[in-house]
């Protein structure tokens, strides 16, 4: 069964659409990231998960569980770390565990789980006074109350140092040793790559890529990113450029065009732009890093990967 | 059904405001001025049903300043969280958006209570041990209920708007609307109507009279309900003597204002994305 499973999804807010026509589905047992630059939709799809916001058209199930009609029954099996939360200023670290243990009807130690999270020693503290990252790990505490099947963690990296995103990882990992899905988002494909069974990349409301983090490697693998120097180049000159065997995608700020494609691409890159009447001034390559493959979808209209 | 958990939740966060402290204080301090300043003559003896009875506690107390402060601890109930982002918290967690509404309810009205129940409860030891005073211990504690119910009905009201308000100025807005509307409003309303229709009537378009129409506009609001109940509570006639008809309808019309205005409240709240 797939642990979420998003057919057909749309969300329009007024006249933006945040999420469109979004089908993705993610199997038990997976832990998947969600990637995308701000504003990419993430938040606004992990909220159709949690019922915070509703989907202007499509399906969204979650846990087997129709994510509106269910929605208590699919947050009573889930972790949940909300992006632009606020904790209540006035209550204790450990207040805020136990509320989240009486929420969920369960007999969980608040103690062992702020202990977990590396926040024992402000357990008595009102929230209020907690730094960013103490508040990341308390609401991640708050999150593993009942040891969930699902976890749903929003930029949860964000706010914490180097250190305590390492330990942010190991308690996914861990998370996902016991059995528990893990759905997270983020913006920094460095955050993703070592924890990902698959990753999803979503740009302007649409998955533009769906792999494994192997299979990105392998898309880029033996890859190159070719930057070219133009006079001035448009999206609709680029659309040749996509259309070639071996370009996995093209973007361009006016002034360069960065082409991530196969090393024998090169020439018909250059070609295509020159037949699209672009002046090449100069061009350099260098060998494709995950970053680079990234950028290239987060920031190019379109790929074909 | 996690009501429970949130009203807990949400009554351990509002006790810890410096507005429900104050409060306590402030209602010790004026049940106190109250008591002293309808004390008994030297030589003369009473019930401490004259000290509830008197305009101090009844009028200038507990009709205008309970409505008041019952608006102030629960008119940010709900869009407070939504604005602060702890709703997020809050509903990422197991609870229907129903057991958000009433969890609230219950908490805030368990805010206002324990004021009120310090407020009452502390200068009831001085009625205690001043011998000329007869401490009637059961009215005490039925009138300290009393305005309770009376708080938790303004309390309901407030958590109404709290729920649908798309801002907290909205929620203050409506709050301070509402307290303009039923305390010095409605009286003034009240008072010029019982003139109009002493002196000639109602007009004959009404298919009320001028009685009808007096005794619609003392029910509907919630503290001249909390009045026609509480002065036949004092009297000892409750639901016996009197106008029962009229006792039963006020009790039903502050059990209207506990419900009617969180459930309209849940109804846009249930649609509402966050």
């Amino acid at each position: 069964m797939a642990a979420i499973d998003l057919d057909g999804v749309t969300k329009r807010f007024g006249d933006v659409t945040a999420v469109s026509d979004l089908d993705l589905t993610v199997p038990e047992g997976e832990v998947f990231g969600f990637l995308g630059p701000n504003g990419a939709g993430k938040s606004t799809t992990i909220n159709m998960l949690l019922d915070f916001v509703r989907p202007s058209a499509g399906e969204v199930r979650v846990l087997g569980l129709d994510a509106e009609r269910n929605s208590v029954a699919v947050r009573r099996r889930t972790g949940v770390l909300p992006e632009g939360y606020g904790v209540y200023d006035r209550l204790t670290g450990r207040k805020h565990v136990e509320f989240a243990v009486r929420s969920k009807e369960v007999d969980a130690d608040p103690d062992a789980l702020l202990d977990r999270v590396g926040i024992a020693d402000a357990a008595d503290r009102a929230a209020g006074g907690y730094s960013k990252g103490m508040r990341q790990r308390l609401v991640l505490a708050m999150a593993l109350v009942g040891d969930p099947d699902l976890l749903i963690l929003d930029e949860p990296s964000s706010g914490l140092d180097p250190g305590g995103a390492r330990e942010m990882r190991d308690i996914v990992r861990a998370e996902a040793d016991r059995g528990a899905t893990v759905f997270f988002s983020s913006h920094v494909l460095g955050q993703v790559e070592a924890v990902c069974d698959r990753v999803g990349i979503l740009r302007e409301g649409e998955l533009v890529a769906k792999d494994s983090i192997e299979g990105l490697r392998e898309a880029v693998d033996g890859g190159e990113t070719l930057s070219v120097t133009v006079d001035a180049a448009s999206e609709a000159d680029l659309e040749a450029v996509r259309a070639l065997g071996g370009v996995t995608a093209a973007s361009t700020d006016g002034g360069t065009v960065t082409v991530s494609c196969e090393a024998d691409a090169k020439t018909a890159v250059i070609g295509a732009l020159e037949e699209a009447d672009v002046t090449v001034k100069d061009f350099q390559t260098e060998e494709t890093s995950l970053e680079d493959l990234f950028i290239a979808y987060t920031e190019g209209t379109e790929v074909s990967a | 059904m996690t009501w429970n958990a949130v009203a807990r939740k949400d009554f351990e966060d509002a006790v810890r405001s410096r507005w429900v402290a104050g409060l306590s204080v402030l209602f010790v301090l004026l049940v106190a001025a109250a008591a002293y300043l309808v004390r008994p003559a030297p030589g003369e003896s009473f019930s401490s049903n004259a000290v509830l009875n008197s305009i101090f506690i009844r009028d200038a107390l507990v009709t205008t300043l309970v409505p008041l402060i019952a608006l102030i601890v629960a008119y940010n109930a709900v869009v407070g969280e939504r604005e602060s982002g702890s709703l997020k918290l809050l509903l990422s967690l197991p609870h229907s958006r129903a057991d958000v509404v009433f969890g609230k309810v219950i908490g805030r009205s368990g805010a206002i209570a324990a004021p009120i129940a310090v407020g009452f409860l502390l200068p009831a030891l001085v009625f205690v041990i001043v011998p000329s005073i007869t401490f009637d211990a059961a009215s005490y504690l039925g009138y300290t209920l009393l305005t309770a119910v009376l708080g938790v009905a303004f309390v309901s009201i407030a958590v109404g708007f709290s729920t649908a308000a798309s801002s907290s100025r909205r929620a203050i807005a409506g709050a301070v609307g509402i307290y303009f509307l039923f305390v010095p409003l409605w009286g003034a309303v009240q008072f010029r109507l019982r003139f109009y229709f002493g002196a000639g009537g109602a007009p004959s378009w009404l298919p009320l009279t001028g009685q009808e129409v007096l005794r619609m506009l003392r029910l509907i609001n919630p503290t001249g309900s909390f009045k026609i109940v509480s002065n036949a509570f004092l009297q000892g006639g409750l639901y016996t003597q009197g106008d029962v008809n009229m006792q039963v309808s006020a009790t039903l019309m502050l059990l209207v204002w506990i419900l009617v205005p969180p459930l309209l409240g849940l109804l846009w709240f249930r649609e509402a994305d966050l």
